[in-house]
């Protein structure tokens, strides 16, 4: 109740007579205090993204929301509100733009990666098909897929002899991550997957796979992931970067599950729980880097 | 916690738990159901590895859901959840006809178990929102479910995914609860 009272005259009252007694000792407003009182980090662009949304000022609530090419436009608008002066803070503007390239990208980033996992996979699209034949032949370079519906899907970590049920929720999203792996960490992806089929301790690779997509999904969502783009993306983030996240993911999770050594795979979501806790905590710091 | 809490908690009668077994193929919808069942989104779900576990209050009683992992190479350990089961509900995905075999095979085999014997039965026939489910009493007859002596049990036409069908089987499950033959 008093944390309650506290937060909202914080909010309503306090908050801007602080700022305002600031802003008369020092002559600069929030934004450029915080410019000036961080280094280059996630720690600048989440304070800046912080007092924009909280701001009264229309201009400064709707830059967070800015398209891509109007983002200078709305540097400009934002020094104009606040009256200052270009020529006395010679930096600031190019460091509030940065910011603002950050927080709307992450923005659109989201986006983007909701129409993919809102596309469902479609056993008639020949893109996602071939999409779905290459991630096999990655995986498995010296086995040859025998049939389009065939038991050796569950050889990578699928249920059934149809991969195309288990996309479910998480759509292309689910396809495109597994790919981007095999792809780029072909070497890391095959180690991995010959460990999933552990006959003690292995899990199913593609369907945990899936299930850490909706783990990078859902951080990206609740916005636990600004950290780290804000760290890893000097400007606008892209959907490749996320693809990077899941790749740390399966890795990551691969290494914590062996550490773990569970009992057995009906186990998999209390662990999944606790490795979903552990990567929660390390996006809370500020100089996060988390890289494969 | 506050004494007008405690007070209320001494004065209603602590509801009665049961233990509800949630089995079927994989892909045919039985986390979609335990969500929709707990009133949580459904539209980021993702295949089983495992089981998940939610409790539900329902007409006085509290219903523990245990959603048990449908493919192939984890139904062994569906054996393991068996114990003390009040209610079992068997989920169909309706609409995967060329699957009716392998998933009344499991059936009946979840029906010759020694530790589920008499336990009630409720057969979702799933998915009736697609233009291509099999109807219920399709299903019933398909599986043979009227040879089924042993014990009570209800198919119901439902969609985990719009909800429909899902309250009257839930109602049947508070009916049966103790319906349990010995």
């Amino acid at each position: 109740m008093i944390i309650h009272l506290w937060s909202y005259l914080y909010k309503h009252v306090f908050r801007f007579w602080i700022k305002w007694i600031l802003r008369q000792l020092t002559g600069k407003c929030e934004l450029q205090r915080i410019c000036d009182g961080s280094k280059k980090s996630a720690e600048r662009t989440l304070k800046i993204e912080h007092s924009l949304e909280s701001s009264k000022n229309k201009v400064l609530q709707s830059a967070v929301h800015a398209p891509e090419d109007e983002v200078k436009k709305y540097v400009a608008l934002i020094m104009k509100e606040k009256k200052i002066d270009i020529q006395k803070d010679t930096g600031f503007s190019l460091k509030l733009q940065m910011c603002l390239l950050q927080i709307t990208g992450y923005k659109k980033l989201y986006l983007d990666v909701e129409d993919l996992r809102k596309c469902q996979y479609n056993s008639c699209n020949e893109g996602h098909e071939k999409q779905l034949i290459e991630l096999w032949n990655l995986l498995m370079p010296h086995e040859k897929l025998k049939a389009r519906i065939t038991k050796q899907w569950c050889d990578i970590g699928f249920q059934g002899d149809d991969p195309k049920t288990d996309f479910r929720g998480m759509g292309m999203l689910g396809l495109v991550n597994l790919l981007y792996f095999s792809k780029h960490y072909t070497h890391e992806a095959r180690q991995i997957l010959t460990r999933s089929n552990n006959p003690k301790l292995g899990y199913s690779y593609a369907i945990v796979g899936i299930n850490l997509t909706e783990m990078a999904y859902s951080l990206l969502k609740n916005g636990a992931l600004k950290t780290y783009f804000y760290n890893l993306v000097p400007s606008v983030a892209q959907m490749d970067h996320f693809h990077r996240f899941y790749c740390y993911l399966a890795y990551e999770f691969d290494k914590f599950w062996f550490e773990e050594e569970p009992e057995s795979i009906m186990y998999f979501n209390q662990y999944r729980e606790k490795f979903h806790e552990i990567i929660k905590r390390r996006l809370q710091d500020y100089d996060v880097v988390l890289a494969l | 916690m506050g004494l007008l809490s405690i007070l209320r908690k001494l004065k209603s009668a602590p509801d009665q738990e049961v233990r509800i077994l949630l089995l079927g193929l994989d892909n045919a919808g039985k986390t979609t159901l335990l969500k929709q069942l707990a009133s949580e989104d459904i539209t980021h779900i993702t295949p089983t590895q495992g089981f998940n576990i939610k409790s539900v209050q329902s007409q006085g009683f509290k219903l523990n859901v245990w959603d048990i992992g449908g493919q192939r190479k984890i139904r062994p350990y569906w054996r393991n959840y068996f114990e003390n089961t009040d209610i079992l509900i068997y989920v169909i995905d309706s609409a995967d006809r060329k699957r009716f075999e392998e998933t009344g095979q499991e059936l009946a085999e979840l029906l010759d178990e020694e530790k589920l014997s008499g336990v009630p039965v409720l057969i979702f026939a799933n998915k009736q929102d697609l233009l291509t489910a099999a109807p219920a009493a399709e299903i019933a007859e398909g599986l043979n479910l009227h040879t089924i002596r042993d014990r009570v049990w209800q198919i119901q036409s439902c969609s985990a995914l719009t909800g429909e069908g899902v309250q009257d089987g839930m109602n049947w499950v508070c009916k049966n609860v103790n319906a349990k033959k010995k």
